[in-house]
């Protein structure tokens, strides 16, 4: 049953992760393409805003990781 | 990449998921012996503070004589009661890789130091000229734009450290038969403490202890001190935690994911081995630029953080 929860608390941890980088990655496209100046600061203010969103995500890999090696009593 | 992990793994193919993923995680983590990639050196010491005595002993074959310690799961305990050691400061794995990286860095900067007072009026070229490029790219868009100039000049020194620190332990790792050090958690989480002491200390050195505690209020008035103290003492927790937890989940991920893509080998069968071994390399790329945007985004985010202990104590002495 750990194992279950793993599996299934990694892949939602994934999807919020996708969503949120994505829809990072589409505002920062369109700031770029409206004013081709701001590119730089628009790609370095992505880059870090990722980071953050995948460390989140990271934390809820952590946790699932951590059901892994708790095995019910008669496993 | 440790071979001798996926041969155990499928030796063992009887043993239940957890215990393989256990064996494998193993590799990744922190040994008493020196291992490069197969190779096993029994030239590390192991020293330990243990019931008031400090006791050193130059390596296994040392400590197995000695007749007072006895390795149980790997681990040494004393023969008497199998007590694991009170306080355990061996030179392990990870820490000889540590020291490693420390004596390149050291290396390579004293080189170009010496290089740059050479012919300080030439062009860099060559090793000096990458060198001379990261540090720059460090401190003119990574420090400057965030901090005033007199702690840029005194932070500067251990914002590159920082940076080329983790970006050498990061790239160690990748190194055929390496080992991370970043991908433990020991190695994340002291970096993350010594950062939380430089912010708060700059903090305090720059406008006074007082109104450092005046900041555990967060502008509240005093009434609501018991409601604002706990939360804004998380609030000053939780970024060291997100930094380590950071560095060391992405490390860690990139390197259990490259396992398990070689391990699926042994899973499909020979004729899969072309897709899995260009998706390893794709992966192993990949790995290579999260080492670099590791580093980048460690020491971004310790400047940023110091920027804002600094920036607020200004703000609130220019408001008043």
């Amino acid at each position: 049953m750990g194992l279950l929860g793993a599996a299934i608390g990694a892949g939602l941890a994934v999807i919020g992760a996708g969503l949120g980088i994505g829809k990072l990655a589409a505002a920062a496209l369109e700031g770029s393409s409206r004013q081709p100046e701001a590119a730089g600061n628009l790609r370095t203010t992505m880059i870090i805003a990722a980071a953050l969103i995948e460390g989140v995500a990271f934390f809820a890999i952590i946790v699932c990781m951590l059901f892994l090696f708790i095995q019910s009593p008669n496993a | 990449m440790s071979e001798e992990n996926l041969h155990v793994e499928k030796a063992e193919s009887t043993e239940n998921p957890s215990q393989k993923i256990n064996q494998l995680l193993e590799g990744l983590g922190d040994h008493y012996e020196f291992n490069y990639s197969t190779f096993h050196f029994d030239i590390l010491p192991y020293i330990f503070y243990d019931e008031g005595n400090f006791h050193f002993f130059s390596n296994k074959k040392a400590l197995e004589e000695s007749g007072q310690y006895t390795f149980s799961h790997h681990k040494p305990v004393r023969t008497s009661d199998h007590h694991s050691p009170d306080l355990d400061l061996s030179i392990t794995n990870l820490v000889a890789f540590q020291f490693i990286a420390a004596i390149l860095i050291i290396a390579a900067f004293l080189n170009i130091a010496k290089k740059y007072k050479k012919n300080a009026t030439k062009a860099p070229s060559g090793f000096q000229n990458l060198m001379e490029s990261l540090v720059v790219f460090v401190k003119d868009e990574v420090i400057r734009p965030n901090l005033d100039e007199k702690t840029t000049k005194k932070l500067l020194p251990y914002f590159l450290t920082l940076f080329f620190f983790i970006l050498t332990l990061n790239l160690i790792g990748m190194v055929p038969g390496g080992h991370a050090a970043t991908g433990s958690l020991g190695l994340p989480l002291a970096l993350a403490l010594i950062a939380f002491f430089v912010i708060n200390i700059v903090a305090i050195k720059q406008s006074g202890i007082k109104h450092w505690l005046e900041h555990l209020l967060g502008g509240a008035p005093v009434g609501l001190a018991p409601l604002m103290i706990p939360l804004e003492i998380m609030g000053m927790l939780v970024k060291p935690f997100a930094l380590t937890v950071r560095l060391f989940a992405n490390m860690v991920a990139g390197h259990v994911v490259l396992y398990i893509l070689i391990g699926l080998i042994f899973l499909f069968g020979i004729y899969f081995s072309p897709v899995l071994v260009g998706f390893s390399i794709f992966i192993y790329f990949l790995e290579i630029l999260v080492s670099f945007l590791q580093a980048y985004i460690f020491t971004m985010l310790t400047v940023i953080f110091v920027s804002l202990a600094i920036g607020e104590s200004h703000e609130e002495e220019h408001s008043h």
